[in-house]
């Protein structure tokens, strides 16, 4: 007989479902920190609605709702510090309002115009912002997860204090990036913490489909690192256990595995439809669980947020999605010549003639060069 | 939350034996059983001297593990299925394949059911379900997984033995394999050689995890740890995962501890990566000395009787080496055969080519 430690099933929880709270499991707060972070999840609930809304009337051409998940995005952004790395799956807005980026970067993405940084170059929801170290997310399912173990074994190669946290779904669990970036973390002891959304669903697989294994935190004892789980709809029950995986990951006792159990209560994006696949009551048995409102009550009731102010952060972030839509609208589209920069110093012979051709400028000068290096490389 | 994972020997280093443990094996089974790890050791010997000779061109050695695949693939039933990593020609034999017929593979000879379009040590054969060799790293898992898949689905009461080692773990198949089968419940044994070195990486770099076995609860699956080096205690384990997936309960992951004494394959030299107190520490963990003890045990060993199994083997190899060597290579007609039915214009046009070049070599010599 051989004795392992394995992850236990139990569930980390701190507020309950009617917002009560278990006190001595309360990470530790200031009242700014619960405002912010209740304004911060508000705010991206908004985007979240208004982008709906925006697809709906055809302003945007796709969207990736993560209304139900806030409470894990904000929660565990907020264990990091500022120069910490953040590698998203595309569910995590929250974060990213968290770290600092303004509602019209993110919503400029989606707008793909000269307001988006990215010079309208990705598909709506996803955005990045080098400003904020948060690396820009890309839809082949656990990419991420490779790219963060990298970051975080560089910094503690270059014995820099920095951690980096990846964010990724229950479905991406399955895919080799997973199993490779988890065990390259654990042999390395790099500072990263595997942050796992369970959301139920992998677009219409359900979690029992996806694997046999009793939770997703046990799949740690495969690769010899910690693993936790917590109510994802709870922010407190995140804090708890991201932060401890934080001081993990930054003290050099290596990677954690955190299992967030939450519910996505929209679809997997503008193009699903969930009543085709998930049973009916299901929604609203999670809806009871809500993130914002469980918070909100908790602060409501212990008096750090009165209900008056929370209707006034919740008409603040309502107006700053507005005004945002209002200035990215006034913006002009990309304009066709933006496609050849940023790839090389000077563009090649056969971009300028495809620059020029598009343009409608057909240069002489450009097709001889092109006539006499015909075949050459790059083609 | 503490979890216990199970380890099995029925005969240990001292040749105690575990009586609870011991499967139940007729003397005649256990003789044939002792006899292939003979046969193997020999066949071993040769191989590495043909190849250091120029006979033949490659060799992926496995002395040190004879146990494992032989004890292991020894639980099976005729129409169960073996996929291989490259160390397994014990499974082979176990299997119903020949001596000649691996030698034939081995020297790429016109007798090779493989047309000698493998690497050496790439041997398979469908007669008796053992799929061929492939070098890439964890390839056979899903291979071996959608095996036992569809012999669930067929209801045909066959299950297949997959074959990797310690390095294999790593990759990406290994983990969509062992999660596949655990969700859908294929009827197979995901066999592990943990042989402590991937190459030249050590077990204790390829993965933090305490063992290997203790990967199979990431999958929902059971997984199990038995002594490598004693092919009773391989048997014992084997037998239960092999019985287990028969009756639909599932698959089984077992690491089997073991050890490559020899090179990872005629190109590899350990002793750059490897201390050589570490290799005689295993040498005296030897597979024919455990079996050795548990046939004294049993009353089963006799001097004279094993001296002549030894000949036996040595002649049987012997005229599997001299057999090939008569074989000869394939005929080169055969490197445009089984593609296409019907040969196409541009390959028709090289095969007169070449069959007019080398009239024209002919003639000239």
């Amino acid at each position: 007989m051989v004795a392992v430690t394995v992850p236990s099933d139990d569930i980390v929880q701190v507020l309950r479902e009617d917002g009560s709270a278990v006190s001595h499991l309360e990470p530790k707060l200031s009242s700014q920190d619960h405002q912010k972070l209740l304004r911060t999840m508000m705010l991206a609930r908004a985007t979240d609605t208004k982008a709906m809304n925006l697809q709906r009337s055809g302003r945007i051409g796709f969207y990736v709702p993560s209304y139900g998940q806030e409470a894990c995005q904000v929660g565990s952004a907020s264990a990091l510090k500022p120069g910490d790395w953040v590698a998203p799956a595309y569910r995590e807005p929250g974060a990213a309002l968290f770290r600092g980026a303004p509602v019209k970067a993110l919503l400029a993405q989606c707008y793909g115009n000269m307001a988006d940084a990215q010079k309208g170059r990705q598909m709506p929801s996803h955005f990045g912002s080098s400003a904020v170290n948060l690396i820009t997310p890309s839809s082949p399912v656990g990419t991420q997860i490779v790219y963060a173990t990298g970051v975080a074994w560089a910094m503690k190669i270059r014995k820099d204090p920095k951690v980096a946290l990846v964010y990724f779904g229950d479905g991406a669990t399955s895919e080799g990036d997973f199993h490779v970036g988890l065990n390259f973390g654990g042999v390395f002891r790099v500072p990263c913490i595997y942050f796992c959304n369970n959301n139920g669903w992998a677009i219409s697989v359900p979690r029992d489909r996806q694997t046999a294994s009793k939770t997703i935190a046990v799949k740690a004892v495969a690769y010899g690192i910690e693993g936790a789980r917590c109510d994802g709809n709870d922010i407190l029950a995140v804090i708890r256990v991201t932060r401890e995986a934080e001081s993990r990951a930054r003290g050099g006792a290596g990677p954690t595995l955190i299992e967030a159990m939450t519910y996505r209560m929209g679809p997997h994006s503008s193009s699903d439809d969930p009543t085709r696949y998930r049973p009916a009551g299901e929604l609203e048995a999670w809806k009871r669980k809500d993130p914002i409102e469980r918070y909100r009550q908790f602060l409501e009731k212990s008096g750090i947020v009165p209900a008056a102010k929370a209707k006034d952060l919740e008409q603040e972030v309502t107006k700053e999605v507005e005004d945002a839509v209002i200035e990215i609208e006034a913006e002009a589209p990309v304009p066709p010549e933006l496609l050849f920069e940023d790839v090389y110093a000077e563009l090649p012979y056969h971009l300028r003639l495809q620059r020029d051709s598009l343009l409608g400028e057909r240069k002489a000068g450009s097709i001889v060069e092109y006539e006499q290096a015909e075949g050459k490389f790059p083609l | 939350m503490p979890e216990e994972i199970r380890y099995i020997q029925v005969v240990d280093e001292e040749g105690r034996v575990d009586t609870k443990l011991e499967p139940k094996m007729k003397k005649e089974r256990v003789m044939q059983l002792y006899t292939t790890l003979i046969r193997l050791r020999t066949l071993e010997a040769r191989m590495m001297t043909l190849q250091r000779a120029g006979r033949i061109g490659f060799y992926g050695g496995s002395v040190g593990q004879e146990a494992t695949a032989t004890g292991s693939a020894a639980a099976l039933q005729p129409q169960d299925w073996v996929f291989p990593q490259y160390r397994e020609p014990g499974a082979a034999l176990i299997k119903g394949i020949s001596m000649e017929t691996l030698l034939y593979q081995f020297m790429s000879t016109a007798k090779d059911i493989g047309k000698g379009r493998q690497m050496p040590v790439h041997y398979g054969d469908r007669a008796v379900n053992f799929v061929t060799i492939s070098s890439v790293v964890a390839s056979q898992i899903p291979h071996g997984v959608g095996a036992a898949w569809a012999m669930r689905m067929r209801k045909a009461n066959a299950v297949a033995m997959v074959y990797y080692g310690d390095g294999a773990t790593s990759t990406a198949d290994f983990h969509a394999g062992m999660n596949f089968a655990a969700v859908f419940r294929a009827p197979c044994i995901m066999w592990c050689n943990n042989n402590q070195f991937a190459i030249s990486v050590p077990r204790e770099k390829q993965t933090a995890s305490k063992t290997l076995a203790q990967k199979a609860i990431a999958y929902g699956m059971e997984g199990l740890q038995v002594d490598g080096q004693d092919m009773i205690s391989v048997y014992a384990a084997a037998k239960y995962a092999a019985d287990k997936a028969r009756k639909g309960d599932g698959p089984t992951m077992v690491e089997s501890i073991t050890y490559r004494v020899g090179p990872h394959s005629s190109s590899d030299d350990p002793s750059r990566y490897r201390p050589d107190s570490e290799v005689e520490l295993w040498r005296k963990k030897d597979t024919l000395e455990r079996m050795r003890h548990y046939l004294r045990h049993k009353k089963w060993y006799d001097e004279d009787e094993d001296a002549k199994l030894h000949k036996l083997a040595d002649e049987e190899v012997s005229a599997a080496i001299a057999a090939a060597e008569r074989a000869g290579p394939p005929s080169w007609e055969t490197m445009l055969e089984d593609v296409y039915a019907e040969m196409p214009q541009h390959l028709q046009m090289q095969h007169d080519d070449l069959a007019a070049y080398l009239k024209w070599k002919e003639a000239r010599a």
